[in-house]
C-alpha cells in the first residue's frame, strides 16, 4: 500500500483486481494484531503520558509539567559541579536511580555478553558430549521470572546459602560477613549479590542471541588461518571476531534492554535503587502516579530510541538461534 | 600468511624477493604484520601459545562453571523442599512432604495462609472435606486465555509479514517481533486506562501483548520453511477459496511452530511477574504473585517448594518442546 488515498482504501474494501484482494488480505491479517497493539499498548501508553501531566494522582485533571520538571531537575542535581551550580537545593534521588540503572545495566551487559561469546563459541566449535542436553539446560533460566532468579541467589549466597556457608566455613568467619543477599541496600555485598542475580537472567539470553550469529560464521576462513600458522586466540581475534561483531552489537543492545527492564530480581533482593525499583516505591508507597508515569515515559522513550537507533545505525544484527 | 603474498601486495620486484623468501620461509615470520602494513602478525605470542594449550580447557571450564551456576541452585531448591530443615551446607532432618502440602494449600497453615487459594469440597456421605488447589488452576487458565489471544493475533500477522511484500512490512515485522514495551511500563500504563476492568481481564490482555513476539517468531519460522506461494496457488487452483486455503491448508502446515509457540507463551505468561505485580488488585492471585509472596515472606523450605512447583511445570514443558523438535526455550532469546 504505497498510497493511502480514498481510492485505494475503497478498492481494498471492495476489491476489483487480484492485487486489490491481496491488499485486503494483508489488511485483514494485520487487523487482530493492530487491534491488540492499539488497545493493549498505544491507548494505555497515551493515557500514561496524559497522567504524567495531570495535577491529580487519581484522575486526569488539568495540565502541569511539574513531574517532568522535578524529574529533570533531580537528574541535573545529581551531576557533579553542574548540579551544585544550577539546582543546589534539589534532591538528586532520580539522578541516583537513573545513574544506578545505567551503570549497573552496562556492567552486567558487558559481562553477560562476554560469557555469551565464550559459551556460544564453545558450543559451536567443540564436539561436546550431551550437547543437546547442555543447550536445553542453558535455556532453562530464560523461562524463569526475575523473582525466581533472585531466589536462586538466596539459595547460593544468602545467609542460609550453600556457597556463602561453605565460604564462611573455609574462611573461618561468620556467614553474615560473606552472605550476598539479605544485606542492607547499597552495601557492596548486596550489590554483588544483585550482580549475580542479573547475570543469572542475562547470560542465557545473551548466549542464545549469539548462537544465532555463530551459526553463520564461515568456518573455512578460520581453518585457513589456523593452517597458515595463526594460533587459536589470533584466529579468534582476526578472523572470527570481525564476523561476529554485528551479532555482538545486537546482543549488547538487546541484553542492555533486558537489564534496564529487570524488576522482580531487584524487588526481592532490594540491593540497589534502580529505575524499575523506584516505580514500585512511587506506586505502592507514595501513590504518586503522575511522577511514576513521567518516569515511565522517559524510561520508555529512552529504551525505544536506544533499541531502534542502535539496531538501525550500528552494524547490529539480531539473529535467533 | 606467506611472504610472497606480502611482497606482491607491496609491488616489489619479485626477483629481488625470492632470495629473501627462501631464507625466511623456514623460520616463523616474526615481523610479518608489524613491518609490512595491514597483514596481521602470524607470530605466535605468549598468549596465543597459551591458548593452544589451555584455550579449549578454559572455554569448557567457563561452560561448566556457568552450568553449575545456572542449574545448581535449581537442583538445590528442589532437594531442599523435601527436607525438614536446611542450615549450613547440607540439608538435615527427615524427608517430608509438608512444605509441598503447605505451598499447594492442601493443609492449613498457621497465621496468614500464603498457600494457593483453595476450594474446600465436602465429599458427600463421608463427612470428609477435600481441599483442592483452585488458584493454581485459575492462574493456569489465565495464561491459557492469553495464549488463545496470542494465536488469533500471532498466526495472521506472522503469515502477512512472511508471505506478502507490502509498504510498511519491515516496521510491522519489527513491532510484532521485538518486545517493545517492558512489562512494568505496560503495568503503569494500565493502572489508569482501564481502572474498572477486572484484574483477570487486564492480566489476559497484558499477557497476550507481552508474549506475542514469541508466538510470531515461532510461527514465522514454520511459515518460512514452507513454499507458501506454491501451497496457496495449488489450493486456490483446485477450487478452494482464500479463507479456506488459509485455514485448512496453510495454518495446519505450520502446526509445529504453532504448538511450540503456544507452549512457550503459556509458560512465560504463567510466570509473568512485572506486569502482574503492578496491575493485580483483587480476585484470585496469578501464579507469579503467589511465588513472590512465598519468596519474600515464607520460610525457606516452603518457598523452595513453591518455586519447585514452577520448576516442575517448566521441566514438563521443556520435555514437550523437545518432543516437538525445539530445544527448550531457545526460540525466544529476547524478552
Amino acid at each position: 500500500m504505497s498510497t493511502l488515498d480514498s481510492e485505494s482504501l475503497r478498492r481494498t474494501a471492495v476489491p476489483e483486481t487480484e492485487r486489490d484482494r491481496e491488499r485486503r488480505r494483508i489488511a485483514l491479517l494485520s487487523v487482530p494484531f493492530l487491534a491488540l497493539a492499539t488497545f493493549g499498548a498505544f491507548v494505555p501508553l497515551a493515557q500514561m503520558l496524559r497522567i504524567s501531566t495531570s495535577q491529580s494522582s487519581f484522575a486526569a485533571e488539568g495540565f502541569t509539567l511539574a513531574a517532568y520538571r522535578e524529574l529533570f531537575a533531580s537528574m541535573v542535581a545529581y551531576l557533579p559541579v553542574v548540579g551544585d551550580v544550577l539546582v543546589a537545593d534539589v534532591n538528586p534521588v532520580y539522578g541516583v536511580v537513573v545513574w544506578n540503572s545505567l551503570w549497573f545495566g552496562a556492567l552486567t551487559t558487558v559481562v553477560s555478553v562476554a560469557f555469551g561469546v565464550c559459551l556460544a563459541h564453545t558450543l559451536e566449535k567443540y564436539d561436546l558430549p550431551f550437547e543437546g542436553t547442555i543447550v536445553t539446560l542453558l535455556s532453562f533460566p530464560i523461562s524463569l521470572p526475575g523473582i525466581v532468579a533472585a531466589f536462586m541467589m538466596i539459595v547460593l549466597f544468602g545467609t542460609t546459602g550453600v556457597l556463602s556457608n561453605a565460604l564462611a566455613f573455609l574462611a573461618g568467619t561468620e556467614v553474615d560477613t560473606v552472605a550476598l543477599t539479605g544485606q542492607p541496600s547499597g552495601t557492596t555485598n548486596a550489590v554483588v549479590g544483585l550482580f549475580f542475580g542479573y547475570l543469572y537472567s542475562m547470560i542465557p539470553r545473551a548466549t542464545f542471541l549469539l548462537r544465532g550469529t555463530y551459526a553463520e560464521v564461515n568456518g573455512d576462513a578460520e581453518a585457513a588461518a589456523r593452517s597458515l600458522g595463526a594460533g587459536p586466540l589470533e584466529t579468534f581475534w582476526h578472523v572470527t571476531l570481525p564476523q561476529i561483531r554485528p551479532g555482538i552489537v545486537g546482543a549488547v543492545i538487546l541484553t542492555f534492554r533486558t537489564a534496564l527492564a529487570i524488576f522482580g530480581t531487584v524487588l526481592v533482593l532490594k540491593a540497589l535503587s534502580v529505575v524499575t525499583f523506584r516505580f514500585d516505591q512511587e506506586i505502592q508507597v507514595g501513590f504518586d502516579l503522575p511522577m511514576a508515569s513521567a518516569l515511565a515515559a522517559v524510561f520508555f522513550a529512552f529504551t525505544l530510541a536506544f533499541t531502534f537507533l542502535g539496531l538501525r545505525f550500528t552494524s547490529a544484527e539480531v539473529s535467533e538461534a | 600468511m606467506t611472504d610472497d603474498h606480502v611482497s606482491d601486495a607491496d609491488g616489489e620486484p619479485a626477483a629481488d624477493d625470492y632470495g629473501v623468501m627462501e631464507t625466511e620461509s623456514h623460520e616463523p615470520a616474526t615481523d610479518g604484520g608489524r613491518t609490512r602494513g595491514d597483514v596481521p602478525s602470524a607470530s605466535n605470542g605468549l598468549l596465543d601459545r597459551f591458548s593452544v594449550v589451555f584455550g579449549r580447557r578454559f572455554l569448557v571450564g567457563v561452560l561448566a562453571v556457568t552450568l553449575v551456576f545456572l542449574i545448581g541452585p535449581v537442583l538445590l531448591t528442589f532437594v531442599a523442599s523435601f527436607f525438614q530443615s536446611w542450615t549450613g551446607i547440607a540439608p538435615s532432618g527427615s524427608l517430608t512432604l509438608i512444605h509441598w502440602e503447605q505451598a499447594l494449600g492442601l493443609v492449613e497453615t498457621v497465621g496468614a495462609s500464603r498457600g494457593l487459594g483453595t476450594w474446600v469440597v465436602d465429599v458427600p456421605g463421608t463427612g470428609l472435606a477435600v481441599r483442592l488447589p483452585a488458584s493454581i488452576a485459575f492462574s493456569m487458565l489465565l495464561a491459557l486465555a492469553g495464549v488463545g489471544i496470542n494465536l488469533l493475533v500471532g498466526i495472521p500477522i506472522a503469515y502477512a509479514v512472511t508471505r506478502y511484500d507490502f509498504y510498511g512490512r519491515d516496521l510491522l515485522n519489527a513491532v510484532a517481533v521485538l518486545p517493545i514495551v517492558p512489562g512494568i511500563i505496560l503495568g503503569i500504563a494500565f493502572l489508569r486506562t482501564y481502572p474498572n476492568l477486572p484484574s483477570a481481564a487486564a492480566l489476559v490482555i497484558g499477557y497476550s501483548l507481552l508474549k506475542t513476539p514469541y508466538m510470531v517468531l515461532a510461527v514465522q519460522s514454520s511459515f518460512e520453511s514452507m513454499e507458501l506461494r506454491q501451497l496457496e496457488e495449488s489450493a486456490r487452483s483446485l477450487g478452494a477459496s482464500w479463507p479456506r486455503t488459509f485455514l485448512t491448508v496453510l495454518v495446519p502446515n505450520a502446526k509445529r511452530g504453532i504448538v511450540s509457540g503456544s507452549i512457550i507463551c503459556w509458560t512465560l505468561a504463567a510466570a509473568e511477574f512485572n506486569f502482574s505485580y503492578i496491575v493485580y488488585s483483587r480476585g484470585p492471585k496469578p501464579f507469579s504473585l503467589f511465588l513472590f509472596e512465598n519468596i519474600s515472606n515464607n520460610p525457606f523450605q516452603r518457598a523452595a517448594a513453591a518455586v519447585s512447583i514452577y520448576f516442575l511445570i517448566v521441566a514438563l514443558v521443556t520435555a514437550l518442546l523437545r518432543a516437538t523438535g525445539e530445544r527448550g526455550f531457545s526460540t525466544g532469546g529476547v524478552r
